[in-house]
């Protein structure tokens, strides 16, 4: 941990445990993200990594330990407030409003919207149209950004795998995030797709933006990561370079295979 | 409706009585009109909770039972016990406008005191907590004499307007303006709500919290204010039955039939579509009240299955509807941005 305290950390999570029932889903488990940087999270199905990701966005509360994002201590806060803090995540299988339009469902990741407070819808009509306005802006240059421009006025149900992968993508944007939580951003994507949503994870990271992602796929992990963690049963066992992770033996024993 | 039991020569039925036998039958429908206005209050408050925001509200009968109580007793002028009557809380000869405000305020208070505890659970249990807890406030409308005057209910209501000499056919009309007009303003006000941003973020709750949550939404905030409007909208429902009908009591008009009732006005009319609710709400009253009004018609052996048969009919027409049209009569609107 020396070497890595000089550079400020975007994320650090510390002794952090979860339970459920008597499984130790994630158990004593500490790691870090560096700022502006693309970090892989691997490992066997069931080590804890989809569980850890939803305590640092804060859908779960954690049994113990800490998480802070940045200067400030985030374990215990509402997953409102951490999104409103620049923390956003995705979901490994599409949590897309299905009954929604893409359109719709990027303008919802509008951040303090007057139209979105009852009071405003009355009293302040004026500021409810122009800032609706302008979030509709920004969606649509999102839009523009995720190739996904053409589908704007498509119900969400009625977009592919991949298609909903994007919007995943798309909408954690508009919350105009500094560290983004991506779970499985390429799974059943096909691989034009993939390369296309990594080339644009690539753009938006020399934009300042930091990614935390899992996933499954070695060839995304080896060449598109700059660091790799390892979890295995609830902890991080290794944690590196992907050359140095990829040979490290406990990392080969638990979950590359020989 | 003061029909003359003497069967009438035909000089009459031509004559000068036609007009009372007509605005008989407008009475009748006027009265079909306003207590399908009751029940698309009820429709589109549960519209709201449910069909937008998704939260299973199964105590419909409890908030309007609030609405209805509250208003009888702000608008009857005092009634102490008497000699065959029990008496009730006040009342307090208030004018109407102001028992439709605090009728709304009462249901929807205890609806956003409701909504702390329970809106965070789940569907189901949501459901079987405001069930119970309907049923509770009905069992305490039934016992708590000194206030609701207990089963024999609260009577005479006064009529909107009186009229002079006392016209069933004018009382019925008022009653329908009234009703017509709330209803018109409501939909107004409703339409412009949950057009708004605010409505997507209800809808958002519906479709999935988490990812809500996860845009950055305060979901429980929405779902406590979707609970509380929908609540005061059944309750201002209770404030019209107790105007119309003007006599409550609690055993039947309050029972979970009534939540069920209101059910099914929302699936068959368009969950997450208020003109939906609206227009479930008189297609399924209109079955009841045709069925009463054909039993004067049907044959000997049909007249008293023909309530069961118009259970058959709403039955048969909810599984047909929920096979081959799940989303309603009108169904949710696609929403176009620009």
């Amino acid at each position: 941990m020396t070497e890595r305290s000089e550079a400020p950390l975007i994320l650090r999570v510390q002794d952090v445990r979860k339970s459920f029932g008597g499984i130790r889903a994630v158990d004593d488990c500490s790691l870090a993200v560096s700022p502006q940087s693309v970090t892989g999270l691997i490992g066997p199905n069931g080590a804890g990594k989809s569980t850890l990701f939803n305590l640092i966005a804060g859908l779960y509360r954690p049994d113990g330990g800490e998480i802070w994002f940045g200067d400030t201590r985030i374990d215990g806060l509402p997953p409102f407030e951490i999104v409103h803090l620049g923390l956003t995540k995705t979901w490994q299988i599409p949590h897309e409003l299905r009954n929604m339009t893409v359109l719709e469902n990027l303008v919802l990741g509008s951040k303090h919207n007057a139209g979105e407070h009852l009071t405003n819808l009355f009293f302040q009509p004026g500021l409810v149209r122009r800032d609706e306005k302008r979030w509709r802006q920004r969606a649509r240059e999102v839009l523009r950004l995720t190739q996904l421009d053409a589908l704007a006025n498509e119900h969400a149900k009625a977009l592919s795998g991949g298609q909903k992968k994007l919007l995943e993508l798309a909408r954690a944007l508009m919350t105009d995030p500094t560290l983004v939580l991506l779970d499985e951003p390429v799974a059943g994507v096909n691989p034009t797709l993939a390369g296309n949503l990594m080339d644009l994870i690539e753009k938006l990271r020399r934009d300042g933006r930091t990614f935390f992602l899992i996933e499954h796929d070695m060839n995304v992990v080896m060449n598109r990561c700059d660091r790799v963690i390892v979890m295995h049963q609830g902890r991080t066992i290794a944690d590196g370079t992907p050359a140095s992770v990829k040979a490290n033996p406990v990392v080969i024993e638990s979950y590359l295979g020989g | 409706m003061g029909v003359p039991a003497r069967p009438r020569t035909r000089n009459e039925r031509a004559g000068a009585d036609r007009t009372a036998i007509d605005t008989g039958i407008l009475t009748n429908v006027g009265f079909y009109v306003y207590v399908s206005i009751v029940f698309a209050l009820l429709a589109l408050g549960f519209n709201l909770q449910w069909g937008y925001t998704g939260l299973f509200n199964a105590g419909i009968a409890g908030f309007f039972l609030i609405g209805a109580y509250t208003t009888a007793i702000a608008i009857t002028p005092p009634t102490p016990p008497s000699i065959g009557y029990p008496g009730h809380l006040g009342g307090f000869s208030l004018p109407l406008w102001l028992a439709a405000i605090l009728s709304m305020a009462a249901a929807g208070s205890v609806a956003a005191l409701v909504a702390l505890p329970t809106v965070r659970l789940r569907a189901d249990y949501l459901a079987i907590a405001t069930l119970a807890f309907a049923e509770v406030l009905r069992v305490v409308a039934i016992n708590w004499e000194s206030v609701t005057a207990g089963t024999i209910g609260i009577f005479p209501i006064p009529q909107p307007v009186e009229f002079n000499p006392p016209s069933a056919f004018l009382n019925a009309m008022v009653k329908v303006a009234i009703g017509a007009g709330v209803l018109l303003i409501l939909l107004v006000v409703l339409l412009f709500m949950t057009e708004s941003p605010w409505g997507r973020v209800l809808r958002a709750v519906r479709e999935d919290e988490e990812a809500t949550m996860a845009l950055g939404k305060n979901t429980f905030l929405y779902k406590l204010q979707a609970f509380a409007i929908g609540g005061a909208l059944m309750g201002l429902a209770g404030w019209l039955f107790t105007i119309t009908i003007n006599y409550i009591e609690p055993s039947g008009s309050f029972a979970p039939a009534i939540t069920f009732s209101v059910w099914v006005m929302v699936i068959v009319g368009g969950a997450g579509n208020l003109r939906g609710a609206i227009v479930g709400a008189f297609a399924i009253y209109g079955l009841e009240w045709l069925s009463v009004q054909l039993k004067d018609y049907a044959p000997r052996e049909l007249k008293d299955t023909i309530f069961y048969i118009r259970l058959m009919i709403v039955g048969t027409l909810l599984i047909v509807l929920i096979i081959y049209r799940p989303e309603g009569i009108l169904r949710e609107k696609k929403r176009i941005l620009r």
